[in-house]
């Protein structure tokens, strides 16, 4: 009898073990032939010359060329400026909601994650209407309070274009941050303040160090859809040259497809060093 | 009293952040009822014409019928190859597991105008080039790792004992997976098809390189119209897109309780 129930169960539980690994498979081909391949195609075009040869001259140029390497610097400081913001604007409103807020933090949250509801086209027309010649920003200035005779020319300014991006972006730090307050001992803030500690070292020796980590995964997040965004920059772009920007002005107008290529490769590689960098920060914080 | 005005101008601080959040937003819905004939704010006045002006711009009606299309095919798809998915990882702990879970979810971490520019090109390759099939395909890229986080995370929440129960008394793994283990992933599955859907509707950046007169979606037509027109078309547009998408957010949290998809998402 107990043989029997034996022999019925193991290759029930045989097939339980072999069967889902297999559940993954449609999912993993999925991706390994339309996601995985395009970007392989998009590396072999970039090394391959106009009489389809082998060639490295686009990634010598876009290295050594000035024009080039200043649109790569563009690229890395604007994502880079807009995680230190979203970094000083973020950690105070994450710090509220984790230790203060009480009873608003549902609320908060809520206001928080909002925005995120609202397409990027909405948000991007918003700031446009706020700058725009008849918009609010000059009907106070001019209108209603007279500091200027004539309506300022706002929108397409490197500016108003970072604003939007730290509004599109900040909510992400701040609930980043947030996650990794709400981990931290109070008792070791406790613990510094009769020690001693004023309100303010207490902070800086104990609360900021303890949430690092947040930033880090907030900072790498923010950097990495920072470094990718296209439409915030297209429609209030004020001037600057972004690799995304880029790449839409060759496959647009100068239809140079194999340097387009080259730079989506630039850009990936930030990419993938930056999910690398997630990746290192999530294994430290499960070990 | 030190401390109070520390603690007060915290509060001020995040008054302040939340103005910044939600001034574009809000007044985008309140440029869309206005009565003007351009954009302006204030408003000089209140009208519904730029919403009836949107069913005239035939590019627009077109377009929604495309992107919402789009968006439930990409979200299906998803659903169907990475339910299964998600089911295998959420309960494996072998160190390849983790990271086929990271290599499905990394298309998030990509920048999707590199995606867009790629799969042109490749999907032109295998001949299915600028097409309803190619934008579906692409988009389930970018949709599939929403479905695969947010079930993964229902379902790694879960007992086993449920579908132990099942399996003991007799169901088989199929009857156990329809009317145990599904039922107690819908919410995930729901919460990450909302996601999904939202991700693809909103989505530019992939679109945009399969444009054609039949594949353009809603922000491309948007994009291309807001290049040549600064009028308060958009924002009729984009406040009738919030309304729709809040619609959606409070159907999901009727049925399954919004903190369900939090903790998940």
């Amino acid at each position: 009898m107990s043989d029997t129930s034996l022999q019925q169960t193991l290759p029930s539980r045989r097939t339980r073990l072999l069967a889902p690994p297999l559940l993954a498979l449609p999912a993993v081909l999925f991706l390994v032939v339309f996601f995985v391949l395009p970007l392989i195609d998009n590396g072999m075009r970039s090394v391959i010359a106009n009489d389809g040869g082998f060639t490295l001259s686009r990634y010598a140029s876009l290295l050594t060329d000035g024009f080039y390497l200043w649109i790569i610097a563009q690229t890395v400081l604007l994502s880079a400026g807009v995680t230190i913001i979203s970094i000083i604007i973020g950690y105070p409103v994450a710090y509220f909601l984790v230790r203060k807020a009480g009873r608003f933090s549902g609320l908060i949250i809520f206001l928080l994650i909002a925005p995120l509801l609202t397409s990027i086209i909405m948000r991007t027309f918003g700031w446009q209407v706020l700058f725009a010649r008849r918009g609010l920003v000059n009907n106070l200035l001019v209108d209603q309070l007279g500091i200027l005779s004539a309506p300022l020319r706002l929108t397409n300014s490197p500016e108003i274009a970072i604003a939007a991006l730290v509004h599109v972006l900040v909510p992400f730090m701040v609930l980043s941050i947030a996650t990794v307050l709400q981990g931290i001992d109070t008792r070791l803030e406790e613990s510094a303040k009769i020690l001693g500690a004023n309100r303010l070292r207490t902070f800086f020796e104990v609360t900021l160090p303890l949430s690092l980590d947040g930033i880090g995964t907030g900072a790498i997040l923010v950097f990495m859809i920072a470094n990718g965004s296209f439409v915030t920059l297209v429609l209030l772009g004020g001037g600057m040259q972004t690799l995304p920007l880029m790449i839409y002005q060759q496959f647009n107008t100068t239809r140079d497809f194999g340097m387009a290529s080259a730079m989506s490769m630039i850009l990936l590689v930030i990419a993938v060093f930056c999910l690398f960098l997630q990746l290192r920060l999530v294994r430290r914080k499960g070990a | 009293m030190k401390r109070d005005w520390i603690n007060l101008g915290l509060a001020a601080f995040v008054v302040l952040f939340f103005v910044f959040m939600l001034a574009p937003i809000l007044i985008v819905v309140l440029v869309s009822f206005t009565s003007a004939g351009y954009v302006s704010f204030p408003i000089p006045g209140w009208s519904l014409k730029w919403f009836a002006h949107i069913f005239e711009y035939q590019p627009f009606i077109d377009a929604l019928i495309v992107s919402i299309e789009i968006a439930i095919g990409a979200t299906v798809l998803s659903c169907l190859i990475g339910v299964p998915a998600a089911i295998f990882l959420a309960r494996s702990r072998s160190a390849w597991a983790s990271g086929i879970m990271t290599f499905l979810l990394s298309p998030l971490s990509m920048p999707m105008i590199v995606i867009g520019f790629a799969s042109l090109f490749f999907l032109s390759w295998l001949g299915v080039g600028i097409s309803f099939a190619a934008l579906l395909i692409t988009h389930t890229v970018v949709c599939l790792p929403y479905i695969v986080r947010t079930v993964a995370g229902v379902y790694a929440g879960l007992p086993r004992s449920y579908e132990e129960a099942a399996a003991i008394l007799g169901a088989n793994p199929l009857l156990t997976f329809w009317h145990v283990t599904l039922p107690l992933i819908r919410p995930g599955i729901m919460a990450g098809s909302l996601f999904s859907f939202l991700t693809s509707f909103d989505n530019l950046p992939i679109s945009y390189f399969f444009g054609s007169a039949s594949t353009n979606t809603l922000p491309v037509v948007m994009l291309s119209y807001m290049e040549n027109q600064f009028d308060p078309t958009i924002a009729a547009l984009s406040t009738l897109q919030l309304a729709l998408a809040v619609v959606a957010l409070l159907i999901v949290d009727r049925v399954y309780g919004i903190d369900k998809m939090t903790v998940a998402g």
